[in-house]
């Protein structure tokens, strides 16, 4: 004891820090990224590399160099944005169409607003989808490069998403398929779409840590689940059912890890629920009536742009009032 | 399902480490200081000086204003000097120096152990007795006694709560007295009660100390076989959230009712008073006893179990004092702090003295409560989702920081408790609530100026 | 196709026309009337909007000078003489010219002169430290070295001296429209006249204990001794409080109460260093006085 610390209470802190959050989000996604990396092996390996470094790399040199200011790629958040980034690509993406991917979620998306907390959108989705635009014959290459495991279960593979499948050919196409095998793995997407049940390991995880609130994802599930529901009641000829839709394309990956992003998510609980509500109708739009056949990213990134206005108009209810 | 309050709160340590050690009494020094300003309030105006000799119990200041309290020397002597004198924030207060000589106490004082359980009927006599011995509200605030068990005109209490929920970590004080003091503090409680006119009274107590619920709840059947006038007083156990403790979060747990924004707690009929100022209540109206003692926690994790305390203490004593009876300040201690770790205050002056409403001396090692070095809002909420007023502490901040004042009013900066809950979830480290504070502060002036116009 | 072309350009026409009218007329029902000088005040203040006038702002500043009859009242410190000047032709007043002023921060207790007795560990505010507690030295009156002075000046005029912790003004860029003075939780800034040839005498110090105490805290503390008021020809010093206070409109810059203060906390500024001979005969105390004086003398010069 050599001089007493004065300060203003409270005296205690919790152990939770930015990091701490952030480590935690990382190891949420680790049961994803082992499946994505075992099904596609030595290519997914590449493009998860490739994407954790750049995005790391950018963040520090842009820090460092460029603002001048402190370097934050200690708060682990640079790796979230370049392992969303790749879960979010096809495993056959080459490394400089990640790289260019990592350019526009940490340099663009991120850094140009301020860096962490003050980004309008999520990095790794607005990377996502500025690839989707710009080079769409990579980003619809759904082959299968050789994994470590599960080879076999490419045979009779046709090369494209069931969500593809369903918006080319309609309900019929997918006769005869037994989608619900796509709890478990989901060939044909993006690496991060493969197995959605390695993804609610991650999402318990989340909860369990406290690290995100449910309402969000749970909202996105139910929004999607009611609105295919209906229509699936009305003509189950044409519109895919709830299971499919919900089990398919990167529902789960977004609902769970990019929707959930703190940044780019309202505050408040009941702000949660409209903005996971928002997801989930503009998600089904898109499925259904748009020229793509998966809209989650783009559902993301359009909510993301209204989360200001739900701010504005969600507050937590006061004590007394 | 035990009750609790309706928004926010947060689990910091449970640490209760004295909770088992008995409640000593401290040997008197050789002198002591006693503060003016042991109240919220104006400070008490010194009746005595230099060179008076004075008794144990005997009054040395009396009240300045109506929210004010009488200040008793708590040893008998000579008073050496009445000057100012650094408190433990370092500020210069009026303080009365006494050198000790003897033990004599003033007349009409009760030192005998008896408890008395026959309740004065006249409750202006009870009144008067709260007021001319100085009873403060020991929960924190030390605000008059007297005053709060006064409703004004046209509000009446329907319930009377004694908090006993030490919801900070730590602190033990009330734990012990309510062991060892359970009776007195019911019959203190059955005082309050038949003063505001014979409303119910609830003893609210943390599930965290079943040892104390258990004796409080025997304390009641007890008094209730044996003595009239004891009838309406419950145990309540409650559940373990801080701020449980906070008087509109014990309002909350216990009545179900939400006191309105700069409101008091008599509009929706509460009276809160803590069960150490029960204690306070029953010692100055069954005995006469002014307020000059209370119990004191010396505790934290760098302190061996061997030194760990509870001391009955007198007001004046020098904090120095207490700890080197204690066995002296451990190395590793970076903060001690009066008080509990959410809501007390660092001492930045050892040598202060002990007060009315002094609970503890709690060491902290750096390692405990060192501030992580500030970083960017990441927007994750807990601040809000901590809040046990429901206020959003993330944005009161930003207002704060760009001197918006109407839009702190508008989202009812004014309301916070500084709880310090928002600031202990932070995980960017923002000093949340020392801005907020401040901006508080702030707009209360503005509203309060409003009001007078 | 021609008719489209005409449509479209018949349209928007008719819109404009329409929105035009609209415009006008809204213009015409809210318009405000305004004394048109207050225009031409605005325009010849320096617009930093800064408060240091006392309004709001310097349009607020603008409409205070064309409405109050007294110009001795309105006084934009940053603009200076020059601008009142200018504004009392404006408005065919006549204005008297005022001392020009600056900021003087009344500390010395650097790191050196008054040892910190406990670490501050809270948000870097003086505001929030002062609602704390007396601060991190033994002196409960003196600077808390948190830099609020600096956060709020607009003109970039103060800055935080590493070295001793304490505030440095730039005499060029001050302005002395008091923002600082306003935002120092302790008083410790005080605006004072510049003074001839920027020459001041100021006491930096504004402890307030007796002497032993105030000595114990901080070395170069003012005492309450009086001695420089006993030595002061011209009566411009007063002691209250255990602290001294020199009046700068009474001093007429002898420097005879530097050199008797004991603890140096008188100072001398913009002095020329070498000069001085006078204070020769006192050699113990003549390098104090001087020593604050070679601190501040760069520092203006440096800028």
């Amino acid at each position: 004891m050599d001089k007493l610390i004065v300060s203003p209470s409270p005296h205690l802190h919790t152990k939770t820090s930015t990091k701490s959050l952030m480590r935690d989000v990382v190891i949420a996604l680790l049961p994803a990224v082992v499946v994505s990396v075992l099904f596609y092996g030595w290519s997914e390996l590449l493009v998860l590399g490739v994407s954790v470094a750049s995005c790391v790399l950018l963040e520090y040199l842009i820090t460092r160099f460029l603002l001048k200011g402190k370097c934050t790629i200690g708060d682990w958040s640079a790796v979230i944005t370049g392992v969303l980034l790749a879960l979010n690509l096809p495993a056959t993406t080459p490394w400089w169409v990640v790289f260019i991917g990592a350019v526009v979620a940490i340099g663009v998306a991120k850094m140009t607003f301020g860096g962490l907390g003050q980004n309008l959108f999520n990095p790794a989705i607005a990377g996502r989808v500025f690839l989707l635009i710009s080079f769409p014959t990579y980003m619809t290459d759904w082959t299968k490069p050789a994994g470590f495991i599960g080879n076999a279960l490419a045979d009779g593979y046709t090369g494209a998403t069931l969500l593809g499948i369903a918006k080319e050919g309609g309900v019929k196409a997918l006769e005869g398929m037994d989608y619900l095998q796509t709890l478990f793995y989901n060939i044909g997407g993006s690496a991060g779409e493969l197995s959605a049940i390695a993804l609610l390991i991650g999402f318990v995880y989340l909860l369990a840590r406290r690290v995100i609130r449910p309402y969000i994802t749970l909202s996105i599930w139910a929004t999607v689940a009611i609105f295919s529901g209906i229509f699936w009641l009305i003509n189950p000829e044409v519109y895919t059912d709830p299971v499919f839709n919900l089990l398919t394309g990167g529902l789960m990956l977004g609902s769970i890890f990019m929707a959930t992003d703190y940044v780019t998510s309202p505050m408040s609980n009941w702000g949660g629920v409209i903005f996971g509500v928002g997801i989930g109708l503009i998600t089904m739009l898109i499925r259904y009536f748009g020229a793509y056949p998966e809209g989650v990213s783009f559902a993301i990134l359009i909510m993301n742009s209204v989360v200001p206005l739900i701010n504005k108009v969600c507050h937590t209810k006061k004590y007394g009032r | 399902m035990l009750k609790t309050f309706s928004i926010g709160g947060i689990h910091p340590s449970d640490k209760k480490i004295s909770k088992d050690c008995k409640i000593e009494v401290l040997p008197v020094p050789s002198k002591v200081y006693i503060s003016v300003a042991q109240h919220l309030g104006a400070p008490a105006t010194p009746i005595v000086k230099a060179g008076d000799k004075v008794k144990a119990g005997q009054v040395i200041a009396e009240p300045a204003g109506f929210i004010s309290a009488y200040v008793h020397s708590s040893v008998s002597g000579t008073v050496k000097a009445v000057a100012p004198r650094k408190d433990l924030a370092g500020n210069n207060v009026m303080h009365i120096e006494i050198d000790v000589e003897g033990d004599e106490w003033a007349e009409g004082i009760d030192l005998s152990e008896d408890i008395v359980t026959d309740i004065p009927e006249d409750n202006k006599v009870i009144l008067e007795k709260i007021k001319l011995n100085g009873v403060v509200g020991l929960g924190g605030a030390t605000f008059p006694a007297h005053v709060k068990l006064c409703p004004p005109p046209g509000k009446t209490a329907d319930c009377l709560i004694l908090n006993g929920a030490e919801c900070e970590p730590y602190l033990t004080s009330d734990n012990r007295i309510m062991l060892e003091r359970s009776k007195e503090i019911v019959i203190g409680a059955a005082i309050m009660k038949q003063v505001l006119g014979g409303c119910p009274a609830v003893i609210g107590i943390e599930e965290n100390k079943p040892e104390a619920i258990a004796a409080m709840k025997a304390a009641v059947a007890e008094l209730q076989a044996s003595a009239k006038g004891y009838d309406g007083i419950s145990v309540m156990p409650l559940k373990k959230k801080y701020p449980q403790g906070g008087e509109k979060q014990l309002i909350d747990a216990v009545m179900k009712r939400q006191v309105k924004s700069m409101g008091l707690p008599i509009d929706v009929g509460a009276v809160v008073q803590n069960v150490a100022t029960s204690l306070a209540v029953y010692e100055a109206v069954q005995k006469n006893m002014p307020l000059i003692t209370n119990v004191l926690t010396v505790t934290g994790d760098c302190v061996p179990m061997e030194k760990q305390h509870n001391y009955k203490f007198r007001i004046g004593m020098p904090l120095s004092y207490i700890a080197e009876y204690a066995g002296g300040v451990p190395e590793e201690a970076a903060k001690i702090i009066s008080g509990g770790p959410m809501m007390g205050k660092a001492i930045a002056n050892l040598d202060a003295t002990t007060v009315k409403g002094s609970s503890s001396l709690l060491y902290l090692t750096a390692e405990q409560t060192v501030r992580g070095v500030e970083s960017a809002c990441i927007r994750c909420g807990k601040c809000a989702e901590a809040c046990p007023m429901g206020l959003e502490p993330f944005l009161l901040q930003k207002y704060a920081r760009n001197n918006m004042m109407e839009e702190l009013e508008d989202n009812a900066v004014q309301d916070c408790i500084e709880c310090g809950c928002c600031l202990y979830s932070c995980p960017a480290n923002i000093p949340l609530l020392d801005i907020i504070r401040i901006a508080k502060g702030d707009v209360i002036r503005i509203i309060r100026g409003r009001g007078q116009k | 196709m021609t008719q489209t072309v005409i449509w479209t350009i018949a349209i928007l026409v008719m819109l404009g026309v329409v929105l035009a009218v609209v415009l006008y007329i809204v213009a015409e029902k809210f318009k405000v009337e305004e004394d048109p000088r207050i225009d031409e005040v605005e325009k010849v203040l320096p617009g930093a909007n800064c408060g240091g006038c006392g309004q709001a702002g310097c349009r607020a500043f603008a409409q205070f000078c064309v409405e109050s009859e007294d110009m001795d009242k309105c006084f934009c410190p940053v603009g200076g003489n020059d601008v009142m000047q200018k504004v009392a032709s404006v408005l065919g007043r006549e204005v008297a010219e005022k001392a020009p002023m600056v900021a003087v921060v009344r500390c010395n207790g650097s790191c050196e002169n008054r040892p910190k007795i406990n670490e501050y560990g809270g948000h870097q505010s003086c505001r929030v430290k002062a609602a704390l507690y007396s601060g991190d030295t033994a002196c409960a009156y003196g600077c808390l070295g948190c830099g609020d002075c600096v956060a709020v000046c607009q003109f970039g005029a103060i800055s935080m001296d590493p070295q001793t912790g304490l505030p440095v003004v730039d005499e060029e860029k001050c302005t002395a429209c008091g923002a600082c003075v306003k935002a120092c939780p302790k008083n410790v800034i005080e605006l004072r006249n510049k003074g001839r040839r920027n020459m001041r005498v100021f006491v930096s110090c504004v402890n307030k204990d007796k002497g032993a105490a105030a000595r114990k805290a901080c070395k170069a503390a003012c005492i309450g001794c009086s001695k420089c008021a006993k030595v002061c020809p011209f009566d411009a010093i007063t002691v209250e409080n255990n602290l001294a206070y020199i009046d700068y409109t009474k001093c007429r810059l002898c420097k005879k109460c530097v050199a008797e203060c004991p603890t140096g906390a008188i100072h001398a500024v913009n002095f020329p260093v070498i000069k001085p001979k006078p204070a020769a005969p006192a050699p113990a105390e003549a390098p104090k006085p001087a020593a604050p004086a070679e601190v501040e003398k760069p520092v203006t010069k440096e800028e």
